[in-house]
């Protein structure tokens, strides 16, 4: 096995037990870049120079009895939306064109003092506004989307073009590329670690997580970011417990929420399919599966939306009028809508968005987890607008992709999405485990026991 | 609350989008109109929830040491 091909993990162990140097593996990413970024284009720039000089550090570091952990001369690909010290970071965007900041998300800060080398800049759509990532391309089928916005990440993961990917996730980020190019993705709780560094897309939606080829991995870095920070207010001050501690701990006895309703709603067989019988693979491993009824189902989408559009607007509001004709039109047209959203209006959406979070508490008091689709289909072909549902009922494509994510952004719930079966074409399916504020361990333990039970975790894509 | 449509073309959006010092062209009006109907068809599914008392989800924190 190529070592590009190994997960996080494997290759840790390899460089502790020195039979793999990070200028082994990092070149052998950066072979693997060469070789398929040609087809997918999951970088916004590749860092060749900076990466072999952090490898070789990283060597030596190794080599001389500094060995810095699991994550030491492990090859990491950062979201175009990051701030990094003296590297291009567009967002994607012309608007952000030649911006080289002077230093380091803290997000970056942590993963590089880990011992992280950063192989490239992986592409976003533009400032993380949308769920398509058109820049980039599915690795499983070249010709179908990546999801987004974390879409390079997602895609390079799935390519074999680094180990861990930064990615976002205001209404489903992470999530929804995790979900179709069949990698883990973890949004953590709303406030587990800072976002200080990173272009805001919704201030009170955003989260920063990792995507990773398996569940222990993403424990890993998780880790390694989470952590209050004193300049950002969002972030929560509390411990951070070891995430790989309880992993293999087992399900017996968990109570799995299955949703009655929302989740299941305009999702194609093969997802539900999947999803059930991820279910029953739980509930084979001891798990107690009870169905519950998500509250406030219907006012969801009305009062994320209601929330992105103007906070998107009002940090935007600049640049659009000085530079409105450089934005993409897609990106250009939700930022003049947010623009027009009544004060009043957003203000209903933060209340409902209480009741909501009230309704997700009592709900809870019945499970440990909710286990739903991720998104409600496989990947999309590359320019596919609108998504046809039995009965005549067709779906914007945004909309049917961040239908079954936003939820856990506007309860700022952990969930961490993973791959539960392909369909026919041999694209991957994703469900999601959504937990309690701040209980990222259950929620991981429950995909590691899936991961464990299964084989759909960790498969990189035939490219 | 009224459940009535809001109606979001021609002047009205002009109006708005002045109200918001936000320059649209008549061309960017006639595709951003369509599109503030379609969102505030959207938010109003909200409108069925009776929010009372409910303050909303704000993240305001006062200390002045963080």
């Amino acid at each position: 096995m190529e070592p590009y091909a190994l997960s996080l993990g494997a290759a840790a162990a390899e460089i502790a037990a020195r039979r793999l140097s990070p200028v082994e593996l990092v070149d052998s990413v950066l072979r693997r870049i060469d070789a398929t970024e040609g087809a997918i284009n999951a970088f916004a720039c590749v860092t060749a120079d900076l990466a072999r000089a952090a490898a070789r550090r990283a060597e030596e570091e190794i080599a001389g009895g500094r060995h810095r952990g699991p994550l030491h001369g492990i090859p990491l690909g950062v979201k175009d939306l990051c701030d990094t010290a003296g590297v291009p970071t567009t967002s994607s965007s012309k608007v952000r064109e030649g911006n080289v900041p002077d230093r380091d998300s803290v997000v970056v800060e942590h993963l590089l003092a880990a011992g992280m080398v950063m192989v490239g800049k992986t592409h976003t759509h533009e400032f993380a506004y949308g769920a398509i990532t058109p820049t980039t391309r599915n690795p499983w089928d070249v010709r179908r989307i990546p999801g987004g916005s974390s879409g390079g990440s997602a895609a390079a993961l799935a390519a074999g073009t680094c180990m861990v990917g930064v990615g976002t996730d205001t209404g489903g980020s992470i999530r929804i590329p995790a979900a179709l190019c069949g990698t883990v993705g973890l949004k953590p709780t709303y406030g587990r670690s800072s976002k200080r560094g990173i272009a805001p897309l919704s201030w009170s939606l955003d989260h920063v997580g990792p995507l990773a080829r398996n569940v222990r991995d993403c424990a890993l870095v998780l880790n390694a970011i989470a952590g209050a920070d004193p300049l950002d207010p969002s972030t929560l001050h509390a411990p951070v417990p070891d995430h790989t501690a309880g992993l293999d701990g087992g399900i017996a006895g968990l109570r799995v929420g299955v949703p009655v309703n929302h989740f299941f709603d305009h999702v194609s067989d093969d997802v539900a399919a999947a999803v059930r019988g991820a279910a029953s693979v739980l509930e084979g491993l001891g798990a107690r599966l009870q169905e519950v009824t998500i509250p406030h189902a219907d006012a969801m989408m009305a009062a994320g939306w209601a929330i992105i559009l103007p906070e998107a607007s009002a940090y935007h509001q600049e640049a659009l009028r000085e530079r409105g004709d450089l934005y993409a039109p897609d990106v250009r047209l939700f930022l003049e809508a947010g623009e027009l959203v009544l004060a009043t209006d957003y203000l209903r959406a933060l209340r409902v968005r209480t009741l909501i979070q009230q309704g997700w508490a009592e709900m809870f008091a019945d499970i440990d987890v909710l286990i739903a689709p991720t998104v409600p289909l496989a990947a999309p072909v590359v320019g596919t607008a609108m998504i046809p549902w039995p009965g005549g009922v067709t779906e914007d494509i945004t909309q049917a992709l961040v239908r079954l994510t936003l939820p856990a952004n506007l309860t700022g719930l952990p969930s961490l999405s993973l791959a539960v079966g392909f369909d026919a074409g041999g694209l991957p399916l994703g469900m999601q485990v959504i937990g309690r504020p701040l209980d990222e361990a259950t929620v991981l333990r429950v995909g590691q026991a899936y991961e464990c039970a299964s084989d759909t975790v960790g498969r990189l894509a035939p490219l | 609350m009224s459940s009535a449509p809001r109606p979001f073309s021609g002047e009205a959006a002009a109006h708005a989008a002045r109200a918001a010092r936000l320059p649209l062209s008549p061309e960017r009006l006639e595709i951003v109109g369509p599109t503030v109907e379609l969102v505030y068809a959207l938010i109003d599914l909200m409108d069925p929830v009776r929010l009372g008392e409910t303050p909303p989800a704000t993240a305001f924190d006062p200390r002045w040491s963080r």
